[in-house]
């Protein structure tokens, strides 16, 4: 502990353990005192003079604070720029203070300095991050006026001068219907949205904004920043491979519809040679034969327009409570004969624990696994003389009401596979329209649910519907549309 | 006594049953030998078989498809000599596709759907001039 003349001492105690270097010395600037915290920096330094010992020079230095306080006796505050012992560069607050004797001159000086060289580096970074980050950053008042804000904010928005962020961002008079900042003012936390200003040059740009307070005060948050990721070129991006994406749709419907109403044409076509050459020869069978061709595309033309109409139509599910095992025993029996005369066997699992009823269009259930057993059978038939199999199971499992129809024929391979929900891909030629999983998965997703599939070429297919019960429609009231009377469990709607 | 003039024999294959009767029909009619299949696989088989004096060939089709039955056949040396018509309604994007691929010979001709009897005819007997008197 120091014993110094000049401090009380009770006070001698703050000397030594206050967090800041504190040096004392006379008029012929020889430290004569200092605390363990200047110690620490500078070494013992008893005896020397402190231009000698903190800049190295023989006199002292040019506009010393030390020498001004001698003369004047003012106090006074500075910051300081210097080196360490080991030659570090040094960041310092120093405060100056005169010591009177008992004469009431100026006989000491009191030097007490801060180190700031933490704080300075830090402040530093700061600096560095905020100006370089490669996202918008300003920092608003609590009148949404830009106090300060980031060079590529400047840059893009021009000079805040302390116009409101709204004005800036998107040359708006008012502020924003969404804005986070007051959000944050309001509660302190952290907050996200998407936005669309104009740039400087009038160009329209795209960010997400997230703000988080600065400065908190009793009252809430004084300022806060507001951080700006630029995403105009994600988003024109976005928007391109969304156009390209449309325009490849509408290309392969295009292409896809012209390749199968060609088909039907010349089925058309041959359906009139046919009938017309066995009339003219009077040849009953081949009038016959041409007749059934006729009949044939008729019906497929009939039965495209009506899927595409079905595809196409905005009409939402129509929903019903009932037993979604009945509905899967009634597909089991509309298949079974016919599977069976194929050689496949179609089983009907159940699972361990009965599903209790659903709240669903049952008439676009009833199509869906109609397609999905449909499709398994095909696979099964082109898969070749192998007995094959189709289980149809019914499970729930955490609140999911799941269908899955299961095959062991031909399975997919990968180019069939990034197919199967594209309009009208089929691999059935002329026996499918290619909407079947299309209209399966929109009855799907207008239902909460999710199709999904395995695939294993030459071991077969297993499709899943998997409807979480919180997401399926609600009944409708009673007596309106489709409503259902719950003795019968079926839909009025017939 | 003149012997009857040969019919030249005609192989079908596309993936539409009525196609395939109405070109068996119009063939047939017009002094032709046609025969069809409505599965590519056999489709290759009765190619081999039969050894058709001409193809014509849906593209698309389920596996395989028109475009694997056209390699396959022009891959095979016993085959390769026979000309193939492709009777398709995407001509377009197959002419491209087999245009590109410049290890597969272009098919001899193209006929469109729904096709013009008398074009498919013309093409024919240019193709099969044995046929032209028929």
């Amino acid at each position: 502990m120091s014993s110094c003349p000049w401090l009380p001492a009770d006070r001698t105690l703050l000397f030594d353990e206050i967090p800041c270097s504190i040096v004392v010395v006379d008029r012929s600037y020889t430290i004569v005192d200092r605390n363990p915290a200047f110690a620490a920096i500078w070494g013992d330094g008893l005896g020397a003079t402190c231009h000698e010992l903190t800049r190295g020079r023989p006199g002292p230095c040019s506009g010393c604070p030390a020498e001004k306080t001698f003369r004047d006796g003012e106090r006074r505050v500075l910051a300081q720029n210097g080196r360490d012992r080991h030659g570090k560069p040094v960041h310092t607050l120093v405060h100056v203070a005169p010591v009177h004797d008992a004469g009431g001159s100026v006989s000491h000086v009191a030097i007490m300095s801060t180190d700031l060289t933490v704080t300075r580096r830090l402040q530093e970074e700061y600096q560095t991050l905020f100006e370089q980050v490669p996202c918008f950053v300003a920092v608003v008042d609590r009148d949404l006026r830009v106090v300060k804000a980031n060079r590529l904010f400047r840059r893009v928005f021009g000079e805040p001068d302390g116009e409101r962020c709204y004005a800036l961002f998107k040359h708006r008079q008012e502020k924003c219907d969404d804005c986070p900042a007051e959000r944050t003012f309001g509660d302190g936390g952290t907050h996200t949205s998407r936005h669309v200003g104009v740039s400087r040059a009038g160009e329209e740009t795209h960010y997400l904004v997230s703000t988080a307070a600065l400065q908190p005060g009793d009252d809430g948050p004084t300022h806060v920043i507001e951080m700006a990721l630029d995403l105009t070129d994600l988003t024109r991006l976005e928007r391109e491979k969304l156009e390209a994406e449309r325009l490849a749709a509408v290309g392969q419907t295009v292409a896809g519809l012209a390749h199968g109403v060609k088909n039907m044409l010349t089925g058309l076509e041959g359906g009139m040679y046919v009938t017309s050459t066995g009339l003219k020869r009077g040849d009953p069978k081949r009038t016959s034969q041409g007749w059934e061709m006729l009949e044939r595309n008729i019906g497929r033309i009939s039965s495209l327009v009506k899927s595409l109409l079905a595809f196409s139509r905005g009409e939402g599910p129509r929903p019903s409570r009932f037993d979604p095992g009945e509905v899967v025993r009634e597909i089991h029996d509309l298949f079974c004969q016919s599977a069976a005369r194929h050689g496949v066997e179609l089983r009907v699992d159940a699972g361990a624990a009965p599903v209790g009823p659903v709240v669903m269009d049952r008439d676009g259930l009833r199509s869906c696994l109609e397609n999905l057993v449909s499709n398994a059978l095909d696979a099964c038939l082109v898969s070749g003389p192998a007995p094959c199999v189709i289980d149809m199971r019914l499970l729930e499992r955490d609140g999911t009401v799941t269908f899955e129809v299961a095959d062991s024929g031909c399975g997919m391979d990968y180019d069939v596979k990034q197919k199967v929900f594209t309009s009208f891909f089929s691999t059935k030629g002329a026996g499918g329209t290619g909407l079947g999983l299309l209209l399966t998965r929109k009855f799907v997703q207008q239902h909460g649910g999710t199709i999904t599939f395995d695939s294993t070429p030459g071991r077969g297919t297993t499709f899943r519907l998997s409807f979480p019960r919180q997401r399926l429609p609600e009944l409708p009231p009673e007596g309106g549309p489709g409503a259902t009377d719950p003795e019968c469990g079926s839909s009025r709607r017939q | 006594m003149a012997q009857p003039p040969v019919r030249p024999r005609v192989l079908i294959i596309d993936d539409e049953q009525d196609v395939v009767t109405y070109l068996e029909s119009v063939l047939n009619d017009n002094g032709f030998e046609a025969t069809g299949t409505t599965d590519g696989a056999e489709g290759l088989a009765l190619a081999r078989r039969l050894r058709p004096d001409l193809i014509c060939l849906d593209v698309v089709m389920p596996p395989p498809t028109g475009v694997r039955v056209y390699r396959d056949l022009r891959g095979d040396p016993a085959l390769a000599a026979i000309p193939v018509v492709m009777v398709t309604g995407v001509q377009k994007e197959f002419k491209g596709f087999i245009h590109h691929r410049k290890l597969v010979r272009p098919p001899d001709a193209y006929v469109s759907k729904p096709f013009d009897v008398a074009e498919l005819l013309a093409t024919l007997r240019r193709l099969l001039p044995a046929a032209a008197s028929a």
